[in-house]
């Protein structure tokens, strides 16, 4: 428990029809540098590091997968919420 | 036109066509810088702190230069919503896998910075090259469109790329392109993209639809075949790609630009108007050819009556598990709930065993194209089968849905589906769950025996639908994608005709409804036979729509009966293309160019 503050876990499904890809992934990254906490996707037994766009995209989060996300920190909860809000998004690529 | 020297090879070459429209230009050759030709060299321990800075102010520079290029696209830039790829970009340069990877790797190897930096790089798209999704996958060129750019900063190579001096009338021909360069282009110079890599998902495909430029891709080897100055024409409508046209081809393809042109211009009105012979005979139902719920708005916009094919594959690919039932039936009520109260034509899941969840241990199979797939898995795994019709049937309550299931070969399998589809009626019942229970069944009609015994399989549904890409490839025993066979593939052999006759004769003789998906239910030269023999609907790629619409608003009924009882009296296809194809180059010159080669 580092910093005195409980990991905080959350299981979220993929909404976007690409998957996690690389609009995501970047926003996901830019979305980051808001936060101080840690945070990881795991998916199976890979995890990876939110502020990595490489390791994102190769955690190879296709439509509908399953992701569980952890944060360890002071503003875990919200970078949960934000990071939750971002792979559930069902955007529209193009158009 | 400029001199010509006699080492000029007049060739043609087929891509895909991913932007449409006729580019007619001089080639610009944009070439990349491999990996190979870098420098290697071991370096003594007290030079490797002035490596990595040299490796670190290379990645800075990198960053200033893509920050610069990103800044430059403001909001009315028709690139605009692609700019994310740059900040993408950015981010990778930073990123700890790249940036610290190379790093350590010139400290622990004592490599110098360009070789370090090329083992990452391999590292890092070797590592893509496991994921099976194929967007994702593609996503290695993003690598190595960054480490190039540092690598050149490394290597002292600072001339600009030649995206900044085109001249006017260029098209671009090039291995792969970076969105760094795509965005940099002059809009105005560039009059198409011959592109090596790529499919339609590609980045570059994207941005030349927004810029609005024709563009071919996947065309494998062109920017080795071919010299700056080269002249070319790029047909992104049909993906063929010709070098060093002779006068009359261009003057053949100026008149097709024109066409296309003026095409566009009409193109949306036509799409709103039903499809309506020209003696108001016979109404034809204008279906589109979907697999994402997102391109629902893309095919109504381009006036489709409704879906015709609804491809659930991309559903199950690419992921470890299967999609729950809840999951399904909330993308099919989308579908549906969208086209109300046109129909929507879900096909039941139509794919080989060793393509879904690796989990799930198929065996590898020799010949996967006749193997367990499509109804024949599902039926072996009724708990997907089963999984996939309770969705179907509960979204159903949320519009017109119609359930086609694809490569019935007998009538046991059609029988077992029913029997299927009773019990999960009884099973979402007993459940308690809201459904539909008039769901119109189909057969999709694709292997030859399922033709042949149209007349029996009649009896048992509510539609036909004729798939003919796999019914043209089992019924002349060709690969399609096989290179050495492929030229056999014929869509007016006459057996293909005699076969699709046979399915809408037996479809009439019990008031069945018979539609045609596939390809060639979209190309204009088949539609008067399409018509003549009774189809009832054609579904196609959403961009055909405006242009078969406009067709089947010019012609007679009677002129489509004259010409399918002349096509049938001819004894090979090459008789029945110039048949049609003359005929509609003389009836309509001006809107339908055929490429009569």
């Amino acid at each position: 428990m580092t910093n005195g503050h409980e990991a905080v876990e959350r299981t979220v499904v993929v909404g976007n029809p690409l998957g996690l890809h690389a609009r995501v992934a970047t926003m996901m990254v830019q979305a980051m540098k808001n936060y101080t906490c840690q945070v990881t996707l795991v998916k199976d037994d890979l995890e990876v590091d939110a502020r990595s766009v490489l390791e994102l995209l190769l955690l190879a989060a296709t439509p509908g997968t399953e992701i569980l996300v952890r944060a360890q920190g002071p503003d875990s909860l919200a970078a949960i919420k934000e990071i939750d809000r971002l792979i559930q998004e069902n955007a529209i690529e193009e158009n | 036109m400029r001199g010509s020297s006699d080492k000029q090879l007049n060739f043609f070459i087929k891509g895909v066509g991913v932007s449409g429209g006729v580019g007619i230009g001089q080639i610009v050759v944009i070439e990349r810088l491999t990996t190979e030709i870098c420098p290697r060299r071991m370096i003594k321990p007290e030079e490797v702190p002035a490596e990595i800075q040299r490796f670190e102010s290379a990645v800075k520079a990198a960053a200033q230069r893509l920050r610069d290029i990103r800044n430059s696209i403001d909001q009315d830039h028709p690139l605009c919503d692609h700019a994310y790829i740059l900040d993408t970009h950015i981010l990778l340069l930073q990123d700890r896998m790249f940036f610290e990877g190379t790093k350590a790797a010139i400290a622990s190897e004592r490599r110098n910075a360009e070789w370090a930096l090329s083992d990452i790089m391999m590292k890092i798209t070797s590592a893509f090259d496991t994921i099976e999704d194929e967007y994702l996958k593609e996503r290695a060129r993003d690598i190595h469109f960054i480490g190039e750019r540092v690598l050149k900063l490394l290597m002292g190579i600072t001339s600009r790329s030649k995206v900044h001096q085109l001249p006017p009338n260029s098209v671009i021909v090039a291995h792969d392109l970076s969105p760094s360069d795509t965005a940099q282009i002059k809009k105005e110079n560039v009059f198409g993209f011959a592109i090596d890599m790529g499919g339609k998902t590609s980045h570059t495909a994207i941005m030349a639809r927004s810029l609005k430029i024709p563009a071919v891709t996947g065309l494998e080897k062109v920017s080795r075949l071919v010299q700056t100055g080269e002249n070319i024409i790029v047909d992104g409508s049909t993906g063929i790609v010709i070098v060093n046209p002779d006068p009359e081809t261009i003057f053949r393809y100026r008149e097709r630009q024109e066409v296309y042109r003026k095409y566009q211009q009409s193109l949306m009105t036509f799409g709103r108007l039903p499809a309506v012979t020209r003696d108001g005979s016979r109404t034809v139902r204008i279906t589109a050819n979907i697999e994402l719920v997102d391109e629902i708005e893309i095919a109504a916009s381009h006036g489709a009556e409704g879906i015709g094919l609804f491809r659930t594959e991309y559903l199950f690919l690419g992921r470890k598990d299967l999609p729950s039932e809840d999951e399904q039936y909330e993308v099919y009520r989308r579908a549906l709930e969208h086209n109300k109260p046109n129909p929507v034509t879900i096909r039941t899941l139509d794919i080989g065993g060793d393509k879904i969840s690796a989990h799930l241990q198929f065996s590898q199979e020799t010949n996967p194209a006749m193997g367990l797939r499509a109804i024949r898995l599902c039926l072996s795994r009724t708990d997907i089968f089963k999984t996939q019709l309770k969705a179907i049937l509960r979204a159903a309550v949320h519009g017109n849905c119609r359930l086609l299931i694809p490569m019935i070969s007998c009538l046991t399998e059609l029988i077992a589906t029913k029997e299927i589809l009773r019990q999960v009626k009884e099973e979402l019942t007993e459940a308690g769950m809201e459904f539909e229970h008039q769901v119109k069944l189909g057969v999709l009609v694709e292997v030859p025996s399922a033709v042949v015994i149209a007349d029996i399989l009649a009896r048992e549904v509510d539609f036909f639908s004729i798939g003919t890409n796999d019914l043209i490839q089992y019924a002349l025993a060709i690969d399609r994608v096989n290179e050495h066979v492929n030229y056999l593939y014929d869509t007016l052999h006459p057996a293909v005709l005699r076969l699709i006759r046979q399915v809408t004769s037996a479809g009439q003789a019990r008031g069945l409804q018979v539609s045609m998906c596939g390809e060639m239910a979209g190309d204009p030269v088949n539609i008067p036979i399409l018509l003549g023999l009774g189809i009832d609907e054609l579904s196609m790629n959403s961009l055909s729509i405006p242009m078969v619409k406009k067709l089947i608003r010019s012609i007679n009924m009677d002129d489509c009966a004259e010409l399918t009882r002349l096509a049938f009296e001819m004894q090979d296809a090459a008789a029945i293309h110039s048949l049609l194809e003359g005929w509609i180059s003389e009836h309509f010159p001006k809107d339908y160019f055929v490429d009569q080669s």
